[in-house]
């Protein structure tokens, strides 16, 4: 074999493969936001719709899939492909990426809608959206909610549920190389809202009182958490990883006089080990 | 100055508070249609059987509509969605909708009420939640019914979510074990029910009486281990009607007990009270669950059964007045259907090969009246017509556009699907391969009198041409499982794929291949061969998909279809004829999001021609769009 072509094959490989996957577990029946959030009463939302079970990042070659499994079978309600979806309507999923692991660089603050914040040795750098709506969709939403993330926000090549897994397909180029278990990783689930609020990225909203499509649980105004489940502690899946994401929801306030006053979350990322 | 600033705190302030309690949200929604024929409105296919002014191709037209939110109390909300009645074209200035003159005049008061855009309530709720288990939640007013299933009573269809109205009961004494909801539902007197009635306009009822037409759902839920979902579900649906005999109701044919010559009725009495007999009534069960143990793979099976009376003295019956146009059996039957599904995924290790298989066998007297009547899908089988199939006769594929999908009955239907997927980066692809058998198959089956046939029941239907009356030879009703005569076989092959090639912004490929074998013996008398049908349906499509910027997709593409067809229509006296369509329908799609704008686009010419044996040929070219604006906020 020529130089040439080994050398070729060197500086490719650790585009094209970085060995183990990336496992996190989370534990069953937490999808409770802060420990107090309920589902929508409409009978679409069927219980353990949200509730994390697993995220796996898998080496697919000159892609990267990510699968996120939830307690319940992925279901499509609203037909999606009738609007250009992916085949499932509820989930939206938010896989935040922090790549540099350098304090202060990156977004502290999450995508519209989420109202929660990074801690600051912990931005995040790529979000990869796991969501039912199309391309177009997401580019629209993308331009007038979130320009200035713009760069920094992944729609996947393909998304697709199978089972109680979604299933989504991105170059790893688009996260600027193949994931490292020394970047830091964080999965927010939401519901995918087809009509969202102006400032919301297709986020369904949480209320202090559960509504036929709103969560409740939470608070009126957008100072509480709109995360049903995510990742906490060391991603294991422990029964105290709960406890762990029901503290870092929590720690928000509100001011009732104020809509726009409060305190946001900050949400953990997690290192794979 | 601080005398202004405190008046301007306390303004906000106040501001702020109502708009905690109340919420507010509006659409504008403007269609365009245009054809190149004369017909004039803003709806492809309307009212099938009763006029209206609204249905025509060509037409623009907007619809607006409000919805508030008020939060009562903190456990408290009610809600409505007040909506602008869709039908005025852009040209219908003044129209008042008071007066409706007998042909269009300068009078701007010459259309009515459809084209007047009036404001119409569409729907109402109040819910109101409980911090109790047994019972969490209370709705009392508008629901789409999404709650129940396509089997027993379908949720409504888009244009109708809140036009049903309820009283709603929820609650779970055991979060996983133990989840229960209850409704008590108004009929719809104009659809759910025999010749889509609950009594008004039937011939038999002097005194039609619908407004104690009820139906009943009760759900059960339980999550007996993890990854398993049970669900129990019963729905009675009742249309009553008074007795007429009693000498207390208005119209009684015995007002004074006593018969035509004088004579006293036996038995007949005055108390105060009506008495009342069911008209219409129908029982449906369904068992299903849903077992996700296996990361390999997921299951379903469902089963149900239903029973359906009608009561010959208060019905009329359709099948033998209306020329077999009637959405039941015009008899008491009870049917089962059993469904059960499978899913194994990355099938021998390869990632993103998917094999899906369904075994469904529904039997021939299944009747759901209540059941859904569009937008939904029970088979895994792309079926026949694009849309998806429904177990109930009651279907709706009417008040839509002629780029809307279209949906057909599966009532016994028998047999199964295997469908591959393979999703890769580039590459999706999906086979499917589908054997029906029916278990409508029979000989001198009573379609004078009980079986509704639709009137059409013979040859493939084109739902790109597709009209009420059938004077265009548009085949087979959808809503069509009987035939007097009988003996069906149908297989459905289908590819179809997307491939992402990549390039530029990310093109994407298209393509959609499907064969349908359809043979029906018909009458399987000794040495009746001449009436045996055989459908052979190729339909082929492809198309190009590209993003030229944010929000904004291109779609080009072409759909080419021939079908042969010995023996597509005729009778056994009048003979049959072997005809063969071809159709080319290539066509452009735009789509557009901006901010909270969104634009459609849809243009394609349609060529058919249509070589038929036995009567004279027909050659069409249609050139028809159709375009929407949504805005919300």
């Amino acid at each position: 074999m020529r130089p040439i072509t080994l050398g070729l094959i060197a500086l490719l490989a650790p585009a094209l493969a970085w060995g183990d996957d990336i496992t996190f577990k989370d534990p069953r029946g937490d999808d409770k936001g802060p420990g107090t959030y309920v589902y929508p009463t409409n009978a679409v939302y069927k219980s353990g719709s949200f509730d994390i079970l697993e995220v796996k990042l898998k080496d697919a070659g000159a892609d990267v899939e990510v699968s996120v499994t939830v307690a319940a079978k992925i279901e499509d309600p609203w037909d999606s492909k009738k609007w250009g979806g992916n085949g499932f309507s509820l989930q939206m999923g938010f896989l935040f990426i922090d790549t540099d692991r350098k304090a202060g660089s990156g977004f502290d603050e999450g995508l519209p809608g989420l109202n929660v914040r990074f801690p600051n040795d912990a931005r995040w750098d790529k979000v990869v959206l796991l969501s039912p709506q199309g391309k177009t969709r997401l580019e629209a939403e993308i331009g007038s909610k979130a320009a200035k993330m713009k760069s920094a926000i992944v729609i996947p090549t393909t998304t697709r549920a199978q089972g109680a897994t979604l299933v989504a397909k991105l170059p790893k180029s688009a996260l600027g190389g193949a994931p490292s278990k020394t970047w830091a990783f964080q999965l927010i689930m939401q519901s995918n809202e087809g009509f969202p609020d102006k400032k919301d990225f297709l986020t369904r909203k949480v209320n202090e009182v559960k509504g036929e499509h709103r969560f409740g649980g939470g608070h009126d105004y957008d100072c509480d958490p709109h995360a049903i489940d995510l990742l906490a502690g060391e991603g294991k899946g422990a029964a105290g990883e709960a406890q762990a994401q029901y503290t870092a929801l929590k720690a928000h306030t509100c001011d009732d006089n104020n809509p726009d006053g409060g305190t946001r979350a900050t949400v953990p990322m997690i290192v794979p080990k | 100055m601080t005398r202004a600033l405190l008046t301007l705190a306390l303004v906000s302030s106040v501001a702020q508070a109502e708009n905690v309690n109340f919420e507010v949200n509006g659409k504008i929604y403007t269609k365009w249609l245009y054809r190149n024929n004369d017909s004039q409105g803003l709806v492809s296919l309307g009212n099938p059987f009763w006029p209206d002014n609204i249905t025509g191709d060509n037409g623009v037209g907007s619809e607006f509509e409000l919805g508030l939110l008020g939060r009562v109390g903190k456990h408290v909300e009610a809600g409505v969605r007040i909506a602008s009645r869709f039908g005025a074209l852009w040209q219908d200035w003044w129209e008042n909708g008071d007066i409706k003159y007998s042909e269009e005049n300068t009078s701007g008061e010459s259309l009515g009420m459809n084209r007047s855009q009036y404001l119409k309530l569409r729907g109402y709720w109040v819910r109101a939640t409980f911090p109790t288990q047994w019972l969490e939640s209370v709705l009392i007013g508008s629901s789409d019914f999404g709650m129940w299933n396509e089997w027993t009573i379908g949720k409504s269809r888009y244009i109708d979510r809140d036009n049903g109205k309820g009283v709603f009961l929820q609650g779970s004494p055991h979060t996983e074990y133990f989840r229960y909801t209850f409704g008590l539902i108004a009929l719809p007197k104009l659809f759910v029910g025999p010749g889509w009635t609950t009594g008004p306009g039937d011939s038999l009822l002097r005194a039609p009486f619908y407004s104690q037409d009820w139906a009943y759902g009760l759900k059960f839920e339980s999550n007996p281990f993890e990854g398993g979902r049970i669900t129990l579900l019963g729905t009675i649906t009742r249309d009553s009607e008074i007795d007429t005999s009693d000498p207390d109701a208005v119209g009684s044919l015995y007002p004074d007990c006593k018969d035509e010559l004088g004579n006293a009725v036996p038995s007949c009495q005055k108390n105060g009270a009506v008495d009342a007999f069911s008209r219409y009534s129908n029982a449906v069960v369904t068992l299903e669950a849903q077992i996700d143990t296996w990361t390999g793979g997921s299951f379903n099976a469902l089963g149900g059964w239903s029973y359906s009376r009608v009561d010959p003295q208060l019905a009329t019956n359709g099948v033998k007045n209306n020329e077999g146009v009637f959405p039941l059996v015009f008899d008491d039957v009870h049917g089962w259907f059993v469904r059960a599904r499978g899913e194994l995924f990355d099938l021998g290790g390869a990632d993103g090969l998917t094999l899906k298989f369904e075994y469904f066998n529904i039997d021939q007297h299944f009747m759901s009246i209540f059941g859904q009547r569009r937008e939904g899908d029970v088979l895994l089988t792309d079926g026949f017509l694009d849309g998806g199939q429904l177990p109930t006769l009651n279907l709706a594929n009417e008040f839509i556009d002629f780029d809307d999908l279209w949906y057909e009955s599966c009532v016994g239907w028998h047999g199964g699907t295997v469908l591959f997927e393979y999703s890769t980066t580039p590459v999706d692809v999906a086979l499917e391969g589908t054997v029906i058998g029916y278990n409508t198959d029979g000989q001198y089956r009573d379609v004078a009198e009980v079986y509704p046939t639709f009137l059409h029941s013979d040859g493939y239907t084109d739902t790109d041409l597709y009209d009420y009356a059938n004077v265009l030879d548009r085949g087979r009703d959808p809503r069509n499982v009987y035939r007097q005569f009988q003996k069906r076989l149908s297989a459905i092959v289908m590819l179809k794929g997307l491939w992402r090639t990549g390039a530029g912004r990310g093109l994407d490929v298209g393509w959609k291949l499907k064969f349908i074998y359809d043979k029906d013996r018909r009458d399987t008398s000794e040495g009746m061969t001449q009436d045996d049908y055989l459908g052979l349906i190729t339909t082929g499509r492809v198309w190009l998909s590209y993003p030229f910027f944010e929000g904004f997709t291109v779609s080009l593409g072409a759909q080419v279809s021939f079908w042969k067809e010995d023996n597509r229509r005729g009778t056994p006296k009048a003979g049959y004829g072997d005809d063969s369509t071809f159709k080319a329908k290539p066509f452009l799609d735009l789509r557009y999001s901006y901010e909270g704008l969104s634009f459609h686009y849809y243009l394609e010419y349609l060529y058919k021609d249509a070589e038929r044996e036995r009567d004279p040929s027909r050659t069409w070219h249609v050139i028809r769009s159709k375009a929407t604006l949504e805005v919300a906020w």
